[in-house]
């Protein structure tokens, strides 16, 4: 019955046939725009996501000498600024002051009493003698002690020390660099320009906003583009007993099908992305504190994991890359191919060993659903991975507190991809369903 | 005449399929041996990567005390003997200790002209008045500030400065905290030094390398020759491919080679992740510091170490991939080639048993999924020049900067063996399909 049913198209194209090849071509536009826009969103996601992660790197943050100096000779200076003499400061300097003076003056005494033998000498010894009583001299310490404790901790003199210390301060500070802020400033200057902004904050925020409206519009691309999708598959239960109309309805679900596994192969699957948010600790009271460092981001299509397993000098990752290309790309889209030709070719052609082979039996060597799984568990194992080593620089102690945060999420891209997979599944049961029944095994 | 050609033939038949088996069996063990060569050298060279991670860990390098000690002997010591006052410092010093000067005097003068009650105060009082000119101390007061500063500033008490910073810094060493770091590091230096016979730790860098060059050869060679007694079994089935008596011993043996690629694969190890920071260069107060080649992390895992790791993990989401991936590669496997051996030699009845049959026909390419997940992981964490990437774009020279690198990140050979066991598995079910006496669908 079906036999008879299956009527090849070439042979009558009429006016339903003319309709439902329009009304899907009006769906088959809609899903590749909206496809299209998803690949170029993707792409600009990337972009500015690996923009925000090179200003962040934690070269230039953590890693950077600079950044350091700058920190530790701010807090240092700010110490010095607000130095003042305490009661307690005073009152040991006094001590020392005193001990200092007192030793002074017995060895002052003991090198005049000791015999002298120039007449200045024996005057200058008997004059003290007579004159000058150690015990009088000692009481007197004190007052002398206070007088220059005094003169030191006042406004002025304080004053003046600090100043000697902080430039001495800042000519140390100056002897100690690296080469991270030069190249900090001239990725900057690249970014803000990049992307019109004045400073960090701006800069901060625009990114901010841009990847927003990315996420959203991306998303709803996605869901656009999978409803024109299921259009096309809930067409197949309405016209399930229109069987003159399978074979186009057929080869245009083909080509739905190919816009989603080029989609799917060309926008970013998986992002990783690992952050330091701060890092804080506290040094002599003060805080000093890194934000936002980024240490790991990565977000790739699969043909840019091919394309970058490729273009490795390695011959093992090549090998890898090709095999990857020819199973989870190139078989696919063959595949697609001669079923396309197996429905709409003559006789001939569509019973070509070949394309019969290809279009029926290669399902086992057509890694498009192993691709779906595999990259499924790559994400939880990096996600993984990555959550117990950050979770390993995570502190929340006194001195030090370190947050981190794991923003690793799968892609459009890869839903679209197993958009790809199913639909390619539910064809290949109604490509078995239409088929002519002699045909099949 | 008819009966007696038949037994020459099966005769003839049987010398020729014992001719195979010798043929083959011996190249199983070639193969066999081969397996194990590149699985003892796979072992070695993680050995020797392993010791090499070992002594040029961060630990030793950048986080070691006895580094940083040197370092900052040589520092201490230079800034104390170059300790020097920029002009303005000395003169702000001086006025200090000239202000000083001034006040202690006034203090003097007006002691010494508070009234005396006693005769003798009186006397010493007139005395004072007439031989000491307060005035001419006071306009003294400059120069005394100078001598001060000249006794301050000259080398002799700067080196016995330097002299006391050095042996304080000598104390902070005997502590017990730097001690027993300092003793681990050289412990497992002296260890590995004992182990390859060296004295530095150039040498034992220098040696390890060399050692690295023929593993890697040899390996690739082993690598490759188990490659060609693979190839030459799919060899001999297209020569015999019009023997169908000889299919099913052919078969069995082919089976037996593809369980060594598989135990071999499933050992040997398959990916290296290696991330160093290349390079961490600066000038700290005045000297140059500069650490290469400073080893973060490295690993080298076969599929079974990965299973094991993720399976210890306490997140669920890692214990399920760690479960996949033990039965995509372990058990998938096994089932597979156990099973195309059922459905070949056991009774029409258990050959045509559903899950037999999915296992022989169809299960082969999701061994694959681990080949991908391997793929995808070596793309996001191994090949990760991206900072240097974007710097490279924006012409910034990233030479000097502390980038973590993990360029040395490199697929090993237990991952082609791997492969090859998975294309083969999938071209011997292929090649079942043709011989086996059963429906294959």
């Amino acid at each position: 019955m079906i036999t008879e049913q299956h009527i090849p198209p070439t042979r009558k194209f009429g006016l339903p046939n003319i309709l439902l090849i329009l009304g899907l071509s009006v769906l088959l536009f809609g899903e590749a725009w909206y496809g299209y826009h998803l690949q170029a969103l993707s792409e600009q996601r990337e972009q500015i996501k690996r923009d925000y992660s090179t200003i962040n790197s934690i070269t230039f943050g953590l890693f950077s000498v600079d950044q350091w100096r700058d920190k530790i000779s701010d807090i240092i200076n700010g110490q010095v600024d607000d130095f003042s003499v305490t009661p307690e400061q005073k009152a040991a300097l006094q001590k020392q002051v005193e001990l200092q003076l007192n030793g002074l003056i017995n060895k002052e005494l003991a090198d005049i009493n000791k015999p002298q033998k120039s007449l200045v000498g024996k005057i200058k010894k008997l004059a003290v003698d007579k004159f000058v009583d150690e015990d009088q001299v000692h009481a007197q310490v004190p007052t002398f002690a206070k007088t220059i404790v005094d003169k030191v901790s006042s406004p002025r003199g304080t004053q003046r020390i600090k100043n000697i210390v902080s430039s001495k301060v800042n000519e140390l500070a100056a002897q100690t660099y690296d080469s991270t802020s030069s190249a900090a400033n001239a990725v900057a200057a690249y970014m803000y320009h990049k992307y019109n902004v004045a400073d960090s904050g701006q800069f901060r925020k625009e990114i901010h906003n841009r990847l927003v409206t990315i996420k959203a519009s991306s998303y709803n691309d996605l869901y656009l583009m999978l409803g024109c999708v299921l259009a096309a598959l809930l067409l197949w239960l309405l016209m399930r007993n229109m069987a003159h109309l399978h074979a186009t309805h057929f080869f245009m679900s083909l080509l739905f099908a190919l816009v989603l596994l080029v989609v799917g192969v060309t926008s970013s699957i998986i992002e990783v992305d690992a952050q330091l948010q701060s890092f804080d600790f506290t040094l002599v009271g003060q805080n000093v504190s890194f934000v936002d460092q980024d240490l790991f981001f990565q977000s790739k299509s699969i043909i840019e994991i091919i394309q970058k397993l490729v273009r490795e000098p390695k011959p093992d990752t090549i090998i890898v890359g090709v095999l990857m290309f020819l199973f989870v790309i190139i078989l696919p889209v063959v595949r697609i191919i001669a079923k396309g030709i197996h429905i709409m070719g003559n006789k001939a052609l569509a019973e070509n060993k070949a394309v019969l082979y290809l279009a029926f039996d290669s399902a086992k060597w057509d890694m498009a659903d192993v691709m779906v799984v595999g990259a499924l568990m790559t994400y939880i194992g990096l996600n993984g991975i990555l959550r117990s080593e950050l979770s390993e620089i995570e502190f929340h102690t006194n001195g030090l507190n370190t947050t981190t945060a794991n923003f690793t999420r799968l892609q459009p891209g890869y839903f679209i991809f197993v958009a790809y997979v199913v639909f390619a599944i539910i064809l290949a049961a109604i490509l078995n369903r239409i088929r002519p029944r002699d045909a099949r095994l | 005449m008819a009966e007696e050609r038949h037994t020459r033939t099966h005769s003839g038949s049987t010398a020729l399929k014992l001719l195979l088996i010798l043929f083959l069996g011996g190249l199983l063990c070639a193969e066999g041996y081969f397996g194990y060569r590149l699985h003892l050298l796979s072992d070695q060279q993680k050995q020797i990567k392993r010791d090499y991670a070992d002594i040029n860990d961060i630990e030793y390098g950048l986080f070691s005390v006895e580094n940083w000690r040197d370092n900052v002997t040589h520092i201490v010591d230079h800034q104390v003997r170059n300790f020097t006052m920029t002009p303005e410092q000395k003169k702000e010093l001086q006025l200090e200790i000239q202000e000083i000067i001034v006040a202690l005097a006034n203090k003097a003068e007006a002691m010494i002209n508070k009234p005396q009650t006693s005769a003798g105060g009186k006397i010493k009082q007139f005395a004072a008045q007439k031989f000491v000119n307060i005035d001419k101390i006071k306009a003294q007061a400059p120069d005394f500030a100078r001598t001060i500063m000249a006794k301050v500033d000259n080398p002799a008490n700067k080196n016995k400065l330097s002299n006391m910073a050095l042996t304080k810094f000598g104390d902070i060493q005997k502590s017990g905290y730097i001690d027993s770091t300092i003793r681990t590091s050289d412990s497992i230096s002296t260890a590995l030094f004992t182990k390859y016979k060296v004295s530095s730790h150039e040498e034992l860098n220098n040696k390890l390398m060399s050692f690295l060059g023929p593993i890697r050869t040899d390996t690739y060679n082993y690598c490759i020759a188990m490659l060609c007694c693979v190839v030459v079994v799919l060899l001999s089935w297209w020569v015999l491919r019009k023997r169908v008596d000889l299919h099913t011993v052919l078969f069995v043996l082919s089976l037996l080679f593809a369980f060594i690629l598989l135990a071999v694969g499933l050992t040997a190890s398959m990916i290296e992740v290696d991330a160093r920071i290349q390079s961490f260069d600066f000038v700290l107060l005045g000297e140059h510091v500069v650490f290469k080649n400073q080893v973060l992390f490295f690993q080298s895992k076969s599929i079974l170490d990965v299973v094991r790791v993720l399976i210890k993990q306490h997140a669920a989401d890692s214990i399920g991939v760690g479960i996949l991936i033990l039965v995509f590669s372990i058990l998938f496997p096994i089932m597979k080639l156990s099973s195309t051996g059922i459905h070949l030699l056991s009774k029409r009845r258990l050959a045509e048993n559903k899950v037999i049959k999915y296992f022989a026909f169809q299960s082969g390419k999701w061994s694959m999924a681990d080949v991908i997940v391997i793929a995808i992981l070596m793309t996001y964490i191994g090949l990760n020049g991206l900072l240097e990437g974007q710097l490279q774009t924006m012409n910034i020279p990233s030479a000097g900067l502390s980038i973590i690198t993990t360029n040395n990140t490199a697929l090993q050979p237990g991952y082609i063996i791997f492969i090859c066991f998975v294309l083969y598995g999938l071209i011997l079910s292929t090649i079942l399909k043709f011989i086996t006496p059963y429906d294959a669908h």
